[in-house]
Protein backbone atom coordinates (compact mmCIF):
# COMPACT_ATOMS: atom_id res chain seq x y z
CA UNK A 1 0.00 0.00 0.00
CA UNK A 2 2.68 2.71 1.25
CA UNK A 3 4.62 1.73 -2.26
CA UNK A 4 1.44 2.57 -4.02
CA UNK A 5 1.37 5.87 -2.30
CA UNK A 6 4.39 6.34 -3.58
CA UNK A 7 3.72 5.60 -7.26
CA UNK A 8 0.92 7.73 -7.12
CA UNK A 9 2.63 10.46 -5.71
CA UNK A 10 5.41 10.04 -7.81
CA UNK A 11 3.12 10.53 -10.96
CA UNK A 12 1.87 13.24 -9.67
CA UNK A 13 5.09 15.16 -8.79
CA UNK A 14 5.69 14.08 -12.73
CA UNK A 15 3.42 15.78 -13.89
CA UNK A 16 3.91 19.21 -12.12
CA UNK A 17 6.40 20.50 -14.82
CA UNK A 18 3.76 19.37 -17.92
CA UNK A 19 1.25 21.53 -15.68
CA UNK A 20 3.25 24.54 -15.43
CA UNK A 21 3.24 25.14 -18.96
CA UNK A 22 -0.71 24.24 -19.34
CA UNK A 23 0.54 21.04 -21.28
CA UNK A 24 -2.15 19.42 -20.19
CA UNK A 25 -6.54 19.47 -21.39
CA UNK A 26 -8.91 20.63 -19.53
CA UNK A 27 -9.61 17.16 -17.69
CA UNK A 28 -6.31 15.93 -17.19
CA UNK A 29 -6.21 19.51 -15.15
CA UNK A 30 -9.25 18.81 -12.96
CA UNK A 31 -8.16 15.33 -12.09
CA UNK A 32 -4.68 16.84 -10.92
CA UNK A 33 -6.39 19.65 -8.90
CA UNK A 34 -8.54 17.09 -7.52
CA UNK A 35 -5.78 14.82 -6.60
CA UNK A 36 -3.54 17.48 -5.14
CA UNK A 37 -6.02 18.46 -3.01
CA UNK A 38 -6.42 14.80 -1.36
CA UNK A 39 -2.48 14.60 -1.45
CA UNK A 40 -0.03 14.29 1.40
CA UNK A 41 0.17 18.03 2.02
CA UNK A 42 3.69 17.25 1.76
CA UNK A 43 3.42 16.34 -1.90
CA UNK A 44 1.38 19.48 -2.76
CA UNK A 45 4.22 21.70 -1.51
CA UNK A 46 6.38 19.54 -4.07
CA UNK A 47 4.25 20.09 -6.38
CA UNK A 48 3.88 23.96 -5.61
CA UNK A 49 7.30 24.63 -5.65
CA UNK A 50 7.83 22.91 -8.97
CA UNK A 51 5.34 24.68 -10.37
CA UNK A 52 6.23 28.01 -9.16
CA UNK A 53 10.15 27.52 -10.65
CA UNK A 54 8.80 26.86 -14.05
CA UNK A 55 6.53 30.00 -13.48
CA UNK A 56 9.20 32.40 -12.64
CA UNK A 57 11.33 30.54 -15.59
CA UNK A 58 8.61 31.02 -18.12
CA UNK A 59 7.94 35.09 -16.95
CA UNK A 60 12.30 35.34 -17.58
CA UNK A 61 11.74 33.84 -20.77
CA UNK A 62 8.80 36.54 -22.26
CA UNK A 63 11.96 38.44 -22.29
CA UNK A 64 12.69 36.52 -25.44
CA UNK A 65 9.67 37.09 -27.33
CA UNK A 66 8.71 40.91 -26.16
CA UNK A 67 7.35 42.76 -28.34
CA UNK A 68 5.33 46.00 -27.98
CA UNK A 69 1.34 45.63 -28.82
CA UNK A 70 -0.09 48.14 -30.99
CA UNK A 71 -0.99 51.49 -28.54
CA UNK A 72 -4.30 51.94 -29.51
CA UNK A 73 -5.05 48.68 -27.01
CA UNK A 74 -3.54 51.15 -24.08
CA UNK A 75 -6.43 53.51 -24.77
CA UNK A 76 -8.59 50.68 -24.82
CA UNK A 77 -8.16 49.35 -21.80
CA UNK A 78 -7.84 52.42 -20.07
CA UNK A 79 -11.11 53.45 -20.99
CA UNK A 80 -12.55 50.13 -19.97
CA UNK A 81 -10.71 50.34 -16.36
CA UNK A 82 -12.18 54.13 -16.00
CA UNK A 83 -15.76 52.69 -17.22
CA UNK A 84 -15.55 50.24 -14.83
CA UNK A 85 -14.83 52.32 -12.14
CA UNK A 86 -17.15 55.38 -13.14
CA UNK A 87 -19.82 52.50 -12.73
CA UNK A 88 -18.95 51.37 -9.40
CA UNK A 89 -19.23 55.09 -8.17
CA UNK A 90 -21.94 56.72 -9.05
CA UNK A 91 -22.77 58.13 -5.81
CA UNK A 92 -20.24 61.84 -6.25
CA UNK A 93 -22.32 62.47 -9.95
CA UNK A 94 -24.24 65.54 -9.96
CA UNK A 95 -27.34 64.02 -11.11
CA UNK A 96 -29.42 62.50 -9.11
CA UNK A 97 -30.79 59.84 -11.63
CA UNK A 98 -29.46 56.12 -10.76
CA UNK A 99 -26.54 55.70 -13.81
CA UNK A 100 -28.01 51.99 -14.98
CA UNK A 101 -31.09 53.97 -15.66
CA UNK A 102 -31.14 55.61 -19.18
CA UNK A 103 -34.12 56.83 -20.55
CA UNK A 104 -36.19 54.95 -22.37
CA UNK A 105 -36.34 54.85 -26.12
CA UNK A 106 -39.30 57.08 -27.06
CA UNK A 107 -41.36 54.51 -28.44
CA UNK A 108 -44.26 56.76 -29.98
CA UNK A 109 -41.15 58.76 -31.96
CA UNK A 110 -40.21 55.28 -33.51
CA UNK A 111 -41.47 55.95 -36.37
CA UNK A 112 -40.15 59.78 -36.51
CA UNK A 113 -35.88 61.09 -36.99
CA UNK A 114 -34.79 61.07 -32.61
CA UNK A 115 -36.39 64.49 -31.50
CA UNK A 116 -35.64 67.44 -31.32
CA UNK A 117 -33.46 70.14 -29.67
CA UNK A 118 -33.09 70.89 -25.71
CA UNK A 119 -33.29 73.40 -23.67
CA UNK A 120 -30.45 74.51 -21.25
CA UNK A 121 -31.35 72.07 -18.32
CA UNK A 122 -31.73 69.04 -20.67
CA UNK A 123 -28.91 69.53 -22.30
CA UNK A 124 -27.30 69.71 -18.61
CA UNK A 125 -28.53 66.57 -18.14
CA UNK A 126 -27.81 64.85 -21.67
CA UNK A 127 -24.19 65.65 -21.08
CA UNK A 128 -24.20 62.87 -18.09
CA UNK A 129 -26.08 61.09 -20.29
CA UNK A 130 -23.70 61.28 -22.99
CA UNK A 131 -21.41 60.06 -20.48
CA UNK A 132 -23.23 56.99 -20.10
CA UNK A 133 -21.05 55.51 -22.73
CA UNK A 134 -21.25 51.80 -22.80
CA UNK A 135 -17.59 50.07 -22.92
CA UNK A 136 -18.85 47.42 -25.89
CA UNK A 137 -18.73 51.06 -28.19
CA UNK A 138 -15.50 50.96 -27.47
CA UNK A 139 -14.94 47.09 -27.99
CA UNK A 140 -16.60 48.13 -31.24
CA UNK A 141 -13.90 50.94 -31.79
CA UNK A 142 -11.29 48.59 -31.33
CA UNK A 143 -12.21 45.95 -33.59
CA UNK A 144 -12.45 48.57 -36.76
CA UNK A 145 -9.71 49.95 -35.49
CA UNK A 146 -7.94 46.24 -35.57
CA UNK A 147 -9.19 45.49 -38.83
CA UNK A 148 -8.00 48.53 -40.18
CA UNK A 149 -4.88 48.19 -38.91
CA UNK A 150 -3.97 44.94 -39.86
CA UNK A 151 -5.60 45.15 -43.55
CA UNK A 152 -3.80 48.26 -43.93
CA UNK A 153 0.11 47.32 -45.29
CA UNK A 154 0.53 51.02 -47.20
CA UNK A 155 0.74 54.53 -44.61
CA UNK A 156 -1.25 54.47 -41.48
CA UNK A 157 -4.82 55.44 -41.80
CA UNK A 158 -6.80 58.31 -39.84
CA UNK A 159 -8.03 55.76 -37.24
CA UNK A 160 -4.53 54.63 -36.35
CA UNK A 161 -3.07 57.93 -36.25
CA UNK A 162 -5.54 59.02 -34.11
CA UNK A 163 -5.38 56.27 -31.61
CA UNK A 164 -1.28 56.66 -31.22
CA UNK A 165 -1.62 60.10 -30.62
CA UNK A 166 -0.22 61.58 -27.71
CA UNK A 167 -3.92 63.63 -26.69
CA UNK A 168 -6.26 60.87 -27.71
CA UNK A 169 -9.54 61.40 -26.00
CA UNK A 170 -12.92 59.67 -26.02
CA UNK A 171 -16.59 61.46 -26.34
CA UNK A 172 -19.43 58.77 -26.31
CA UNK A 173 -23.38 59.61 -25.43
CA UNK A 174 -26.37 57.26 -25.26
CA UNK A 175 -29.02 59.20 -28.05
CA UNK A 176 -32.68 59.33 -27.22
CA UNK A 177 -33.78 57.69 -29.76
CA UNK A 178 -31.73 54.57 -28.76
CA UNK A 179 -27.85 53.81 -29.91
CA UNK A 180 -24.47 54.78 -28.76
CA UNK A 181 -22.10 57.24 -30.21
CA UNK A 182 -18.65 57.71 -29.53
CA UNK A 183 -15.77 59.84 -31.05
CA UNK A 184 -12.26 59.03 -30.63
CA UNK A 185 -10.26 62.26 -31.61
CA UNK A 186 -7.24 64.15 -31.44
CA UNK A 187 -6.45 67.53 -31.49
CA UNK A 188 -2.78 67.17 -32.38
CA UNK A 189 -3.78 64.70 -35.56
CA UNK A 190 -6.64 67.44 -36.22
CA UNK A 191 -8.76 64.28 -36.76
CA UNK A 192 -11.77 61.30 -34.93
CA UNK A 193 -13.00 58.42 -35.59
CA UNK A 194 -16.75 58.37 -35.21
CA UNK A 195 -18.34 55.00 -33.81
CA UNK A 196 -22.16 54.89 -33.53
CA UNK A 197 -23.73 51.53 -32.29
CA UNK A 198 -27.12 50.22 -32.64
CA UNK A 199 -28.76 53.93 -34.00
CA UNK A 200 -31.67 53.78 -35.78
CA UNK A 201 -31.34 54.96 -39.42
CA UNK A 202 -33.31 58.48 -40.47
CA UNK A 203 -36.38 57.99 -42.05
CA UNK A 204 -36.20 57.71 -45.45
CA UNK A 205 -36.02 61.00 -47.36
CA UNK A 206 -34.04 62.61 -44.24
CA UNK A 207 -30.21 61.88 -43.24
CA UNK A 208 -28.73 62.50 -39.94
CA UNK A 209 -25.82 65.31 -40.50
CA UNK A 210 -23.00 65.75 -38.52
CA UNK A 211 -21.49 69.43 -37.48
CA UNK A 212 -18.50 70.56 -36.13
CA UNK A 213 -19.40 73.08 -33.81
CA UNK A 214 -17.27 76.32 -33.35
CA UNK A 215 -16.71 79.79 -32.47
CA UNK A 216 -17.48 80.69 -35.98
CA UNK A 217 -20.81 78.45 -35.30
CA UNK A 218 -21.46 74.83 -37.48
CA UNK A 219 -19.12 73.57 -40.33
CA UNK A 220 -20.68 71.01 -41.80
CA UNK A 221 -18.83 67.70 -41.62
CA UNK A 222 -21.30 64.64 -43.62
CA UNK A 223 -24.13 63.10 -43.86
CA UNK A 224 -25.50 59.60 -43.23
CA UNK A 225 -28.50 58.06 -45.34
CA UNK A 226 -30.39 55.37 -44.32
CA UNK A 227 -28.22 53.15 -45.74
CA UNK A 228 -25.43 54.35 -44.33
CA UNK A 229 -26.47 53.67 -40.74
CA UNK A 230 -25.69 50.17 -39.84
CA UNK A 231 -26.10 48.38 -36.36
CA UNK A 232 -22.39 49.61 -36.12
CA UNK A 233 -21.53 52.18 -38.51
CA UNK A 234 -18.08 54.23 -38.35
CA UNK A 235 -16.98 57.68 -39.83
CA UNK A 236 -13.80 59.27 -40.25
CA UNK A 237 -13.79 63.26 -38.71
CA UNK A 238 -11.15 65.57 -40.28
CA UNK A 239 -10.39 69.25 -39.47
CA UNK A 240 -11.86 69.16 -36.04
CA UNK A 241 -8.69 70.76 -33.88
CA UNK A 242 -10.86 74.14 -33.72
CA UNK A 243 -14.41 72.37 -32.83
CA UNK A 244 -15.71 72.33 -29.46
CA UNK A 245 -18.07 69.71 -29.81
CA UNK A 246 -19.85 67.05 -32.65
CA UNK A 247 -23.28 67.78 -33.44
CA UNK A 248 -25.93 65.66 -35.36
CA UNK A 249 -29.17 66.71 -36.42
CA UNK A 250 -31.92 65.49 -39.23
CA UNK A 251 -31.67 66.97 -42.43
CA UNK A 252 -33.25 66.33 -46.00
CA UNK A 253 -31.49 64.11 -48.34
CA UNK A 254 -28.75 65.96 -49.52
CA UNK A 255 -28.05 68.28 -46.51
CA UNK A 256 -28.22 71.48 -45.41
CA UNK A 257 -26.21 74.63 -44.81
CA UNK A 258 -27.48 75.63 -41.67
CA UNK A 259 -28.58 72.30 -39.39
CA UNK A 260 -32.50 72.71 -38.84
CA UNK A 261 -32.51 70.60 -35.50
CA UNK A 262 -29.47 69.25 -33.25
CA UNK A 263 -30.33 66.50 -31.81
CA UNK A 264 -27.49 65.50 -29.99
CA UNK A 265 -24.06 66.38 -29.28
CA UNK A 266 -20.47 64.98 -27.89
CA UNK A 267 -18.14 67.56 -26.64
CA UNK A 268 -14.67 67.92 -27.79
CA UNK A 269 -12.33 69.52 -26.06
CA UNK B 1 -1.98 25.82 -4.72
CA UNK B 2 -0.85 27.46 -8.11
CA UNK B 3 -3.92 26.87 -9.55
CA UNK B 4 -5.55 30.14 -11.09
CA UNK B 5 -9.00 30.42 -11.54
CA UNK B 6 -9.79 31.63 -15.08
CA UNK B 7 -12.26 34.46 -14.51
CA UNK B 8 -15.59 34.85 -17.05
CA UNK B 9 -15.01 38.00 -18.40
CA UNK B 10 -18.21 39.63 -19.34
CA UNK B 11 -16.45 40.57 -22.65
CA UNK B 12 -16.98 44.54 -22.27
CA UNK B 13 -20.36 44.55 -21.89
CA UNK B 14 -20.62 46.17 -18.77
CA UNK B 15 -23.30 49.16 -18.52
CA UNK B 16 -20.81 52.54 -17.88
CA UNK B 17 -20.32 55.41 -17.88
CA UNK B 18 -17.06 57.35 -19.19
CA UNK B 19 -15.30 60.00 -16.99
CA UNK B 20 -12.78 62.78 -17.11
CA UNK B 21 -10.16 62.63 -19.77
CA UNK B 22 -7.11 62.35 -17.67
CA UNK B 23 -6.55 58.65 -20.02
CA UNK B 24 -4.27 60.74 -22.16
CA UNK B 25 -0.99 60.09 -20.35
CA UNK B 26 1.89 59.99 -22.40
CA UNK B 27 2.73 56.55 -23.65
CA UNK B 28 6.51 55.92 -22.13
CA UNK B 29 7.53 53.33 -19.99
CA UNK B 30 7.82 53.05 -16.52
CA UNK B 31 10.98 55.31 -15.82
CA UNK B 32 10.13 57.93 -12.47
CA UNK B 33 8.81 55.57 -10.47
CA UNK B 34 10.03 52.92 -7.75
CA UNK B 35 7.06 50.94 -7.19
CA UNK B 36 7.71 47.09 -7.90
CA UNK B 37 5.31 45.16 -9.87
CA UNK B 38 4.32 43.37 -6.94
CA UNK B 39 3.39 47.26 -5.07
CA UNK B 40 1.75 48.30 -8.58
CA UNK B 41 -0.11 45.07 -8.45
CA UNK B 42 -1.43 45.82 -4.96
CA UNK B 43 -2.64 48.93 -6.19
CA UNK B 44 -4.19 47.63 -8.69
CA UNK B 45 -5.87 45.50 -6.27
CA UNK B 46 -7.02 48.29 -5.23
CA UNK B 47 -8.63 49.42 -8.26
CA UNK B 48 -6.14 52.47 -8.74
CA UNK B 49 -5.95 53.54 -12.31
CA UNK B 50 -2.78 54.97 -12.24
CA UNK B 51 -0.98 51.68 -11.14
CA UNK B 52 -2.90 49.60 -13.88
CA UNK B 53 -1.37 52.40 -16.41
CA UNK B 54 1.68 51.57 -14.63
CA UNK B 55 1.65 47.95 -14.64
CA UNK B 56 0.22 47.81 -18.10
CA UNK B 57 3.56 49.73 -19.52
CA UNK B 58 5.83 47.94 -17.50
CA UNK B 59 5.01 44.32 -18.72
CA UNK B 60 3.35 44.94 -21.94
CA UNK B 61 5.26 43.72 -24.77
CA UNK B 62 6.29 40.54 -22.36
CA UNK B 63 2.88 39.83 -22.29
CA UNK B 64 1.90 40.68 -25.73
CA UNK B 65 4.95 39.09 -27.64
CA UNK B 66 4.41 35.46 -25.44
CA UNK B 67 0.63 35.71 -26.62
CA UNK B 68 1.67 36.91 -30.14
CA UNK B 69 4.08 33.69 -30.05
CA UNK B 70 1.44 31.46 -28.75
CA UNK B 71 -1.43 32.65 -31.20
CA UNK B 72 0.57 33.75 -34.01
CA UNK B 73 -1.89 36.18 -35.38
CA UNK B 74 -1.76 39.88 -34.28
CA UNK B 75 -5.47 40.59 -34.22
CA UNK B 76 -5.96 37.65 -31.63
CA UNK B 77 -2.98 38.56 -29.57
CA UNK B 78 -4.16 41.75 -29.52
CA UNK B 79 -7.26 40.83 -28.08
CA UNK B 80 -6.40 38.21 -25.73
CA UNK B 81 -3.90 40.59 -24.33
CA UNK B 82 -6.90 42.96 -24.07
CA UNK B 83 -9.12 39.98 -21.64
CA UNK B 84 -5.33 39.53 -19.57
CA UNK B 85 -5.47 43.14 -18.47
CA UNK B 86 -8.94 42.86 -17.66
CA UNK B 87 -8.44 40.24 -15.78
CA UNK B 88 -5.63 41.61 -14.05
CA UNK B 89 -7.85 44.20 -13.42
CA UNK B 90 -10.64 42.54 -11.71
CA UNK B 91 -9.08 39.76 -9.89
CA UNK B 92 -5.83 41.34 -9.05
CA UNK B 93 -6.53 40.86 -5.46
CA UNK B 94 -5.82 37.07 -6.10
CA UNK B 95 -2.52 37.63 -6.19
CA UNK B 96 -0.75 36.15 -3.09
CA UNK B 97 3.13 37.53 -3.30
CA UNK B 98 4.25 34.65 -1.60
CA UNK B 99 3.39 32.54 -4.39
CA UNK B 100 5.60 34.31 -6.66
CA UNK B 101 6.53 37.34 -8.57
CA UNK B 102 3.76 39.50 -10.05
CA UNK B 103 5.51 39.10 -13.51
CA UNK B 104 5.09 35.52 -13.43
CA UNK B 105 1.55 35.68 -12.33
CA UNK B 106 0.23 38.04 -15.06
CA UNK B 107 2.13 35.62 -17.87
CA UNK B 108 0.57 32.55 -16.04
CA UNK B 109 -2.48 34.20 -16.95
CA UNK B 110 -1.79 35.54 -20.39
CA UNK B 111 -0.44 32.20 -21.42
CA UNK B 112 -3.30 30.18 -19.63
CA UNK B 113 -5.75 32.20 -21.99
CA UNK B 114 -3.66 32.17 -25.21
CA UNK B 115 -3.15 28.39 -24.98
CA UNK B 116 -7.04 27.75 -24.50
CA UNK B 117 -7.30 30.52 -27.43
CA UNK B 118 -5.43 28.54 -29.77
CA UNK B 119 -7.10 25.15 -28.88
CA UNK B 120 -10.64 26.18 -29.55
CA UNK B 121 -9.19 27.61 -33.02
CA UNK B 122 -7.97 24.77 -33.90
CA UNK B 123 -6.94 20.79 -33.63
CA UNK B 124 -3.39 19.96 -32.83
CA UNK B 125 -3.02 18.49 -36.43
CA UNK B 126 -4.44 21.90 -37.90
CA UNK B 127 -1.77 23.37 -35.71
CA UNK B 128 1.25 21.84 -36.55
CA UNK B 129 0.16 21.52 -40.50
CA UNK B 130 -0.45 25.37 -40.66
CA UNK B 131 2.47 26.38 -38.06
CA UNK B 132 4.76 23.79 -38.10
CA UNK B 133 7.11 24.82 -40.86
CA UNK B 134 10.48 26.47 -39.39
CA UNK B 135 9.59 28.90 -41.68
CA UNK B 136 6.89 30.55 -39.68
CA UNK B 137 9.78 30.88 -36.84
CA UNK B 138 11.49 32.91 -39.35
CA UNK B 139 8.67 35.34 -39.98
CA UNK B 140 8.20 35.42 -36.26
CA UNK B 141 11.81 36.20 -35.60
CA UNK B 142 11.77 39.18 -38.02
CA UNK B 143 8.67 40.77 -37.01
CA UNK B 144 10.53 40.45 -33.08
CA UNK B 145 13.50 42.34 -34.64
CA UNK B 146 12.01 45.78 -32.99
CA UNK B 147 11.73 44.65 -30.08
CA UNK B 148 14.37 46.72 -27.95
CA UNK B 149 15.62 44.30 -25.24
CA UNK B 150 17.89 42.67 -27.70
CA UNK B 151 20.33 41.70 -24.69
CA UNK B 152 17.33 39.52 -23.20
CA UNK B 153 16.41 37.87 -26.38
CA UNK B 154 19.94 36.67 -26.90
CA UNK B 155 20.15 35.93 -23.56
CA UNK B 156 16.95 33.45 -23.89
CA UNK B 157 18.20 32.47 -27.04
CA UNK B 158 21.30 31.24 -25.78
CA UNK B 159 19.52 29.38 -23.27
CA UNK B 160 17.23 27.72 -25.34
CA UNK B 161 20.24 27.02 -27.60
CA UNK B 162 21.74 24.96 -24.57
CA UNK B 163 18.86 22.29 -24.28
CA UNK B 164 19.47 19.25 -26.61
CA UNK B 165 17.22 19.21 -29.55
CA UNK B 166 14.64 17.10 -28.10
CA UNK B 167 14.62 19.09 -25.02
CA UNK B 168 13.85 22.18 -26.57
CA UNK B 169 11.15 21.09 -29.69
CA UNK B 170 9.50 19.39 -26.70
CA UNK B 171 9.49 22.69 -24.64
CA UNK B 172 8.75 24.80 -27.38
CA UNK B 173 5.75 22.75 -28.48
CA UNK B 174 4.21 22.59 -25.45
CA UNK B 175 4.65 26.37 -24.23
CA UNK B 176 4.31 28.29 -27.53
CA UNK B 177 2.04 25.99 -29.77
CA UNK B 178 -0.06 25.01 -27.32
CA UNK B 179 0.31 21.35 -27.50
CA UNK B 180 -0.77 18.96 -24.54
CA UNK B 181 1.99 16.56 -23.90
CA UNK B 182 0.35 14.00 -25.30
CA UNK B 183 0.42 15.74 -28.48
CA UNK B 184 3.75 16.49 -27.71
CA UNK B 185 4.65 13.08 -27.56
CA UNK B 186 2.91 12.09 -30.78
CA UNK B 187 4.58 14.95 -33.01
CA UNK B 188 7.96 14.01 -31.86
CA UNK B 189 6.94 10.11 -31.85
CA UNK B 190 8.08 9.57 -28.33
CA UNK B 191 7.01 7.43 -25.14
CA UNK B 192 5.18 9.78 -22.92
CA UNK B 193 7.54 9.06 -19.76
CA UNK B 194 10.62 10.25 -22.30
CA UNK B 195 8.24 13.04 -23.57
CA UNK B 196 7.71 14.36 -19.47
CA UNK B 197 11.51 13.61 -18.30
CA UNK B 198 12.95 15.72 -21.49
CA UNK B 199 10.53 18.62 -20.87
CA UNK B 200 10.95 18.68 -16.93
CA UNK B 201 15.19 18.41 -17.97
CA UNK B 202 14.45 21.50 -20.19
CA UNK B 203 12.82 23.77 -17.78
CA UNK B 204 15.58 23.06 -15.32
CA UNK B 205 18.34 23.64 -17.78
CA UNK B 206 16.85 26.57 -18.31
CA UNK B 207 16.25 27.83 -15.27
CA UNK B 208 19.63 27.57 -14.66
CA UNK B 209 20.83 28.93 -17.67
CA UNK B 210 18.57 31.93 -16.97
CA UNK B 211 19.69 32.16 -13.47
CA UNK B 212 16.18 32.02 -12.20
CA UNK B 213 15.76 31.82 -8.63
CA UNK B 214 12.64 30.84 -6.29
CA UNK B 215 12.82 31.76 -2.97
CA UNK B 216 11.67 29.95 -0.13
Amino acid sequence: MADEANDSSRDLLDMAPVFALDAVTAEERREIAARLAEADPEVSERFDTEVREVHETLAAMSAGTATEPPPELRVRLLDLVHAELTTKTPAEKTHTEEPGEPEAPRVEDEHLPPPVSLDERRQARRRNFLLAAAAAVIVAIGGVVVAGQWQTTSEPGTSERVFAAEDVRTSSGELDGGGTATVVFSKEEDAGVLVMNNVAPPAEGSVYQMWLVGPEGMEPAGTMTPDDVAPSTTAVLEDISGATALAFSVEPTGGSTQPTAIFAQLPLD
Amino acid sequence: MLVVDTLALSGGNVPARLFPDERTEPMTGVGGHTDTLGELLERVARQDPTAFAELYDATRSRVFGMVLRVLRDPGYSEETTQEVYLQVWRSADRYDPRQGSALSWIITLAHRRAVDRVRSEQSGADRESHYGSTNVDAAFDSVSEEVTQRDDRRRVNECLGSLTELQRRSVELAYYRGFTYTEVAEELSSPLPTVKSRIRDGLKRLKNCLGVTVDG
